[in-house]
């Protein structure tokens, strides 16, 4: 009987220190959740500890040489400074820090040396997705790096202006932004995005040096893929949600429910002959697409008691022929 | 336009996209939808003469930051000359 007992209480040792042994192994992979996550580009060169380490982890420079038609397009875009923007973009994530996570109660964030990463994703989840691929330092040096590059324009300090400036200009949302991170959205039906691969339509043999192999995005032609960034509307997955662009959920819950069934992509990269050059009513031949109109005027002659006046009435009848409202915002 | 909520609640528009959540009220012009606006122009009483000539000009702009003196841009311009007779 003590015997028997014993070997029980030797057995569920054993297996309890087996159970143990899985617990400890499984997150040493660093990653619990989906298979080739291991794969992507961050988890092959781990996080990026400064700026300089994001943006050459997303580096595209080895892409201009063959592709020059596509970087001269893209160039154009403000997807190519989707962080400076016109200046506008980097001075108001300067407003939102200051009006927004420094100056609310239970952000923890107090001193600019405070941000961490999520305080700065409510932005960068569209504007820099990257950003997520990067530790807390280099959140602490992007908030550094707009601070000091809109002190040195305000002291006259061109110098320090120019060379904030240009780090700035090179967070966007380049080749492999696109052709890779955000290739596929689905990731446990279709799989992560691979280090070494870029995605596009066709499979087989790519002749960049590290990107040696192309395969199909399922989203890349799709409103869907835009839509990783374009909005819905508020940000509900944030501790403290945002909103910007909405543009995608008007496209989905008005264009789409009026009979719409254009993706963004025929409009935007096809019919307007624009490629990469993707654009708003900035670009003439966005503005000139946009609305329809209709300008109806009728003269007559008004009555009062005894005065006769001439007047006009003007019918203007607009017809929004993008994809989303207009504007958006 | 989209005019946003402040934190989601309320009826106080948000400014920043870090306050921004909701909506107030949208106004933008909906894609596939006609919009209708309607202006009517009385000009002071007619004193002599038979005929009343007006060049009209109707433009649509687009003004991305809520007023002409910040980067506005001007969509469509309609010009007609009117007459009329009295
Ligand atoms: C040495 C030249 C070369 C370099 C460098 C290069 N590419 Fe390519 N790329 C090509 C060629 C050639 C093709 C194949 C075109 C074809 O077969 O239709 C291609 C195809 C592609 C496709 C797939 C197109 C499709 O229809 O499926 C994408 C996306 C792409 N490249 C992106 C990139 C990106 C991103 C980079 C930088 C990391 C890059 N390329 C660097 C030459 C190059
Ligand atoms: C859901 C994605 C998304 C989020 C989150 C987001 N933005 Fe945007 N933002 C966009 C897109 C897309 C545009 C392009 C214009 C449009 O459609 O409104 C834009 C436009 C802007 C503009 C206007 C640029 C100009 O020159 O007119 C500013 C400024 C801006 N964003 C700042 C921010 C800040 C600051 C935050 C964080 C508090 C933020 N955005 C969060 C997607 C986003
Ligand atoms: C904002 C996202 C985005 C960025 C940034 C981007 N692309 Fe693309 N690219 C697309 C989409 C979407 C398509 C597919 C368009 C379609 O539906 O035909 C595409 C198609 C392509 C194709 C294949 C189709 C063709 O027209 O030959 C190549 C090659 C390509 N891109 C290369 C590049 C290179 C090189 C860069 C960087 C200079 C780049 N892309 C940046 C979204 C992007
Ligand atoms: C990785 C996120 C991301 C993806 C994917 C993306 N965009 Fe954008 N896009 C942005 C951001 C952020 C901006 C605004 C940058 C700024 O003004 O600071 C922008 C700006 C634009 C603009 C110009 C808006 C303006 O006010 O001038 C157009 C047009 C546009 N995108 C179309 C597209 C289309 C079409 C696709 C899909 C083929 C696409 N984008 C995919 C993030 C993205
Ligand atoms: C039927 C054609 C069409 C489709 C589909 C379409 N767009 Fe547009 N889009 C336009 C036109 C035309 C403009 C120029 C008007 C403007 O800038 O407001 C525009 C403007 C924009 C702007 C600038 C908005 C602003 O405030 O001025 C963004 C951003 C944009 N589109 C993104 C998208 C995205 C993302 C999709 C898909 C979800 C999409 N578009 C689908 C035609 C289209």
């Amino acid at each position: 009987m003590l015997t028997k007992k014993r070997a029980h209480i030797f057995l569920s040792c054993v297996a309890s220190l087996f159970v143990f042994s899985l617990l400890f192994a499984l997150p040493t992979t660093g990653y619990t959740a989906g298979v080739g996550k291991d794969g992507t580009i961050a988890a092959q060169k781990g996080k990026a500890t400064t700026l300089d380490e994001l943006i050459a982890m997303y580096d595209s420079s080895s892409c201009y040489d063959c592709h020059g038609d596509k970087h001269e397009e893209w160039s154009q875009s403000v997807h190519a400074r989707s962080v400076y923007g016109t200046g506008r973009t980097a001075a108001t994530f300067r407003t939102a820090f200051l009006n927004g996570f420094m100056d609310w109660a239970y952000s923890g964030v107090e001193s600019p040396e405070d941000v961490e990463v999520e305080h700065l994703m409510g932005c960068a989840k569209c504007h820099l997705p990257q950003l997520a691929d990067a530790t807390d330092d280099v959140a602490k040096e992007l908030v550094a790096t707009v601070f000091d590059w809109m002190d040195a324009y305000m002291e006259d300090d061109m110098e320090t202006f120019e060379k904030h400036q240009e780090t700035l200009l090179q967070l966007n949302i380049n080749c492999l932004v696109c052709h890779n991170r955000m290739a596929i959205t689905h990731k446990w039906t279709d799989g992560y995005p691979q280090d070494g691969v870029v995605y596009g339509f066709n499979e087989g043999f790519h002749p960049d040096d590290h990107f040696t192999e192309m395969k199909p995005s399922p989203i890349l032609d799709e409103s869907i893929f835009c839509g990783q960034c374009h909005g819905l509307g508020p940000n509900l997955e944030l501790d403290n949600p945002t909103q910007c662009a909405t543009a995608y959920g008007s496209h989905l819950w008005s264009y789409v429910a009026n009979g719409g069934d254009k993706s963004c992509q025929q409009c935007h990269i096809h019919e307007s002959g624009l490629g990469h050059n993707m654009q708003s009513y900035r670009s003439q031949v966005m503005a000139d697409k946009a609305v329809d109109w209709k300008v109806k005027v009728r003269p007559m002659v008004w009555r009062d008691a005894r005065s006769v006046h001439p007047k006009v009435m003007i019918d203007v009848a607009l017809t929004n022929n993008a994809g989303h409202g207009i504007p958006d915002g | 336009m989209p005019v946003p909520e402040k934190f989601g609640r309320d009826d106080i528009m948000g400014r920043g996209p870090y306050e921004k959540s909701g909506m107030v009220a949208d106004t933008a012009l909906h894609p596939l939808k006609t919009a209708k606006e309607h202006f009517e122009i009385t000009l002071d009483a007619a004193e002599d003469g038979d005929e009343r000539t007006l060049d009209l000009k109707v433009q649509l702009w687009y003004l991305p930051y809520g007023t002409m003196d910040s980067d506005p841009f001007l969509w469509k311009e309609y010009t007609e000359t009117v007459t009329i007779k009295l």
